[in-house]
C-alpha cells in the first residue's frame, strides 16, 4: 500500500488565516474568546473563539446557485490555501476524476438557517443544505471523484481524514482534498449551554478547576497524496505521512465516554500498530490529545494515554490545541493532524497556553515552553457524542 | 487494496414515518425522548436484524459490528424548533433531553448503544446520496477490516413547515445488515442479494456538457462491472436541476425515474425494495437505483438479487415469510 502524504495545508482559526499565521499564533501561545456579535444569542454563556473579521475570507456569498454560509466560506478559504501550498493546479494538472473531496462538520452551515430564523426566510423555493460543505469545495475546484462529507459531531475530522486516506489506499483517488469546518452556530452553542458544559471563562483542558469546553470557528483542509503521485508530479515538499488510523465506538451513552476508556484505547492501538510504531509508545514523539475541557473527557484520555505511553508518557509532550483555539467541533481533528503534520515538519511542539492548578487526574506532560518531540510519530485524537473514537497517527515524511 | 470483500444484504428493515408509533415499533419504555428520525432508524435497525435473524448478531464479536448511516434533514425540524425557542426566551427552556441532538450524528447512532456496534459508527451527510456513501462507506471499512459485520442505512425527518422545499420533504428510515457471505453460508444464513455503491461529483458549472456526466456515470457503472450500454435496468431518483437532468439525458430512454425529495431516503428505499423483491425469478436480473443532487453530488448503486447459494435462499425466506 502506498503512502498518504500531507503535502499542502491550509487554515483559519482565532488565530487568523494561513498555516504560517497558525504556527506563529501557536507559538505565542495567546488567544482570547470573545461574545458572539449575535442579539439573538439568549443564553448563559454567549462566548466563543471566533475567526477574526479582518480575516474572513472576502466572499463568496453564493457558488452555484447555493447561498453558502461561514462553514462553506471557511472551508473554500482552506481548500484554496491547501491546494496553492501543495503546489496543485485543480482542475489542471491531475485528472479531476482521481481527485476526491471529504470535508467534515458537526453544524454545516446551519449558521445561514440561524440567521434566516432571526432576519426572515431565504427567498426563493430551493432547500439549502445544510451540509454541502463538500460539494462546495468539489465545485470549487472541479473535482470529479468522491464527495462525502462527515458528520461525526466532535470527531468529525479525523473520521473524515481516515476516509480521505482510505480513499488513496483503495485506489479510488490519488489526491484527496480532506479537511474540517465549523463556524458559529445558534443552535450548538445554546445547546452546549443548556446541558451545562461551557466553562465560563476558557477552554481549559486539563486544568483542576475547568467546567467544560469552550467552543471556537475554524477549519484546516489538508491536501493528502499518493506518494507515487506527489512523486510523478514533482511535489516539493511533504509535511507528514498519515500513516495510521484507528476507529472504534464507545456504545455506551449518547454523550459521556465510557470511564474505562476501553474503546479509545483500542482505537490508539489501532492506529499506532497501522502506522508500525511500536507497541511500549516509546516511538511518540508528542500527543495532540481531543481533550476538551469537559471533566470525565480529560480525565480519561489521560488515564490511557499513560496506559498507552507507557513508561514513556512522563517524557512525551501533550501539546493542548484546544486551550488555544477553544473546540473547533467538525473540524477539531482536522486542525489537529494540521498541527501534527506542522510539528512533524517544523521539528518543534510549540508552548502550551499555562494552566492554573493542573488536574491531578489529568496526569499528562504539558510543556509550556516549545519543545522538541520526543520521537518519530506524533498521536492525534478525537471523540465525539455516541463514543465514536478515532486516532490517527503521523510521522516524519519523505518524498 | 481495492478488492473489496463479497458482502451479502441478510436484513432488510423499512419504517415509513406514515402511521409510525415508537410505543409498537420499540416498546413503550425507553424511546418518548428520543427525536422521531432517531426512532424510526432505531425501529428499522430492529427489523433488518429480525430479518437478518438472531444469529447475524449474535456470530460477530461486538468490535468487530460497523454502522454507516445517512442523512441530510434529520436534524433540520428539531433545529429549528430549538432556535425559535432561544429567539422567543433562551437556551434555559431547551429540553436537556433534546439537547445534545443539535449533532445530527446522533440521529443513526442508537443502534450502536442497543446492539453493541463497537467496530465503529460513522454519520455521512452530502446532499442526497449521503445513504449511498453510506453503503459505499461501510463496505469499504469492512474491506480495510475495521469490521466483519455491518449495519448500514438512511434517516430522514421531514423539514420544517415554512422551510424553503418542504413540500419535497421525506421522512423514515432504512436499514441493511450486511455481512461476509463466507460467514452467512457457514451459519446456514439467507441472503437478500448484494449492493455496491459508487459516487462521483459533476460540477454543477460542468453540468451542461452531457459528454461529462455520461463519461462520468459510465465509469462508476463500469466500476461495479456494467456501464450505460449494457442493457441494465436503471432507477433514477433526481431533482430538476441542471445535474439531475444531466444524469437522467446520461442514462436516456428506459430508465424509471422517480421525483427526488430532500433528503437521502428515497434512492435507499429504491435499494430496498429491489432487495426485497429478488425473490421472484423475474426481478433477478441486477438493477441500479441513481441519484444527484443539484449540489453536484452523484451516486449510483447496484442491486444484485440473490445470495451465494440462490435457490436455497429463496426457499428458505419463502419459508421464513410462511412461518
Amino acid at each position: 500500500m502506498d503512502d498518504v502524504l500531507v503535502t499542502g495545508l491550509g487554515v483559519l482559526s482565532c488565530l487568523g488565516s494561513g498555516a504560517d499565521t497558525y504556527w506563529e499564533g501557536m507559538n505565542a501561545a495567546r488567544s482570547a474568546p470573545g461574545r458572539v456579535p449575535d442579539p439573538d444569542a439568549r443564553m448563559d454563556h454567549p462566548l466563543l473563539y471566533m475567526v477574526p473579521e479582518a480575516d474572513l475570507p472576502a466572499g463568496p456569498r453564493e457558488q452555484d446557485g447555493l447561498l453558502l454560509g461561514r462553514a462553506s466560506q471557511f472551508a473554500l478559504e482552506a481548500a484554496r490555501q491547501a491546494v496553492a501550498d501543495a503546489g496543485l493546479t485543480l482542475p489542471g494538472d491531475t485528472d479531476p476524476r482521481r481527485v476526491a473531496v471529504a470535508i467534515a462538520t458537526a453544524m454545516g452551515d446551519s449558521g445561514l438557517h440561524d440567521q434566516w430564523r432571526s432576519a426572515g426566510a431565504a427567498e426563493g423555493d430551493r432547500w439549502t443544505p445544510t451540509f454541502a460543505v463538500s460539494s462546495v469545495v468539489g465545485g470549487l475546484l472541479g473535482a470529479q471523484g468522491a464527495n462525502v462529507s462527515v458528520s461525526n459531531a466532535c470527531a468529525a475530522g479525523g473520521f473524515g481524514l481516515s476516509l480521505a486516506a482510505d480513499l488513496i489506499r483503495c485506489g479510488e483517488a490519488d489526491v484527496v482534498v480532506a479537511g474540517g469546518s465549523e463556524a458559529y452556530s445558534r443552535v450548538a452553542l445554546a445547546c452546549f449551554n443548556r446541558l451545562g458544559a461551557i466553562d465560563p471563562e476558557r477552554c481549559r483542558p486539563f486544568d483542576a478547576a475547568r467546567q467544560g469546553t469552550m467552543f471556537g470557528e475554524g477549519a484546516a483542509v489538508l491536501v493528502l497524496e499518493s506518494a507515487a503521485h506527489a512523486r510523478e508530479r514533482g511535489a516539493t515538499k511533504a509535511y507528514a505521512t498519515l500513516a495510521g488510523t484507528g476507529w472504534s465506538c464507545d456504545a455506551y451513552h449518547t454523550t459521556a465516554p465510557e470511564p474505562g476508556g476501553e474503546q479509545i484505547e483500542r482505537a490508539m492501538r489501532q492506529a499506532l500498530r497501522e502506522a508500525g510504531a511500536p507497541d511500549d509508545g516509546g516511538g511518540i514523539g508528542f500527543v495532540v490529545p481531543h481533550g476538551t475541557g469537559t471533566e470525565l473527557n480529560d480525565t480519561v484520555e489521560s488515564r490511557v494515554l499513560n496506559t498507552v505511553l507507557g513508561a514513556a508518557a512522563r517524557d512525551t509532550p501533550v501539546y493542548s490545541l484546544k486551550a488555544l483555539l477553544g473546540h473547533t467541533g467538525g473540524a477539531a481533528a482536522a486542525l489537529a493532524v494540521a498541527t501534527a503534520a506542522l510539528i512533524l515538519h517544523r521539528g518543534s511542539v510549540p508552548p502550551n497556553v499555562p494552566l492554573g492548578e493542573r488536574d491531578p487526574d489529568c496526569a499528562v506532560r504539558l510543556p509550556t515552553g516549545p519543545t522538541a518531540p520526543t520521537g518519530p510519530y506524533g498521536l492525534v485524537n478525537a471523540y465525539a457524542f455516541g463514543g465514536n473514537n478515532v486516532s490517527l497517527v503521523l510521522k516524519e515524511a519523505t518524498l | 487494496m481495492s478488492a473489496d470483500r463479497d458482502l451479502v444484504v441478510t436484513g432488510v428493515g423499512v419504517v415509513d414515518a406514515e402511521g409510525f408509533d415508537y410505543r409498537t415499533a420499540l416498546g413503550r419504555r425507553g424511546y418518548k425522548y428520543l427525536p422521531t428520525a432517531t426512532q424510526y432508524f432505531l425501529a428499522a435497525a430492529k427489523r433488518a436484524l429480525e430479518s437478518a435473524g438472531q444469529d447475524s448478531l449474535e456470530a460477530v464479536d461486538p468490535e468487530l459490528r460497523g454502522a454507516a448511516v445517512g442523512t441530510n434533514s434529520a436534524a433540520e425540524a428539531l433545529h429549528d424548533r430549538m432556535d425559535r425557542t432561544v429567539l422567543q426566551t433562551s437556551a434555559a427552556d431547551l429540553s436537556p433531553a433534546l439537547a445534545p441532538y443539535f449533532s445530527i450524528n446522533l440521529f443513526g447512532s442508537r443502534p450502536a448503544t442497543e446492539y453493541a456496534l463497537k467496530g465503529f459508527n460513522i454519520t455521512l451527510v452530502g446532499p442526497r446520496v449521503a445513504g449511498f456513501d453510506a453503503l459505499r462507506t461501510g463496505q469499504r471499512c469492512v474491506a480495510l477490516g475495521r469490521a466483519d459485520w455491518l449495519l448500514a442505512g438512511a434517516t430522514e425527518e421531514a423539514l420544517p413547515p415554512t422551510a424553503p422545499g418542504a413540500a419535497a420533504s421525506e421522512a423514515g428510515a432504512v436499514a441493511l445488515v450486511l455481512e461476509p457471505a463466507a460467514a452467512v453460508a457457514a451459519r446456514g444464513g439467507t441472503a437478500y442479494g448484494r449492493v455496491a455503491a459508487r459516487s462521483f461529483f459533476l460540477p454543477p458549472r460542468a453540468a451542461h456538457d452531457p459528454a461529462l456526466a455520461r463519461e462520468l456515470l459510465d465509469s462508476a457503472l463500469k466500476e461495479l462491472g456494467h456501464g450505460l450500454d449494457t442493457g441494465l435496468a436503471a432507477t433514477a431518483v433526481l431533482d430538476d436541476s441542471p445535474v439531475g437532468r444531466a444524469v437522467a439525458t446520461a442514462l436516456g430512454d428506459g430508465t424509471t425515474h422517480v421525483p427526488a425529495r430532500a433528503g437521502c431516503l428515497e434512492p435507499v428505499l429504491r435499494v430496498a425494495a429491489a432487495l426485497r423483491a429478488g425473490g421472484e425469478a423475474a426481478e433477478r436480473r441486477p438493477s441500479a437505483v441513481v441519484t444527484a443532487a443539484a449540489e453536484g453530488n452523484v451516486a449510483v448503486c447496484l442491486v444484485t438479487p440473490g445470495g451465494p447459494d440462490t435457490e436455497r435462499d429463496t426457499d428458505h425466506k419463502m419459508r421464513r415469510a410462511e412461518r
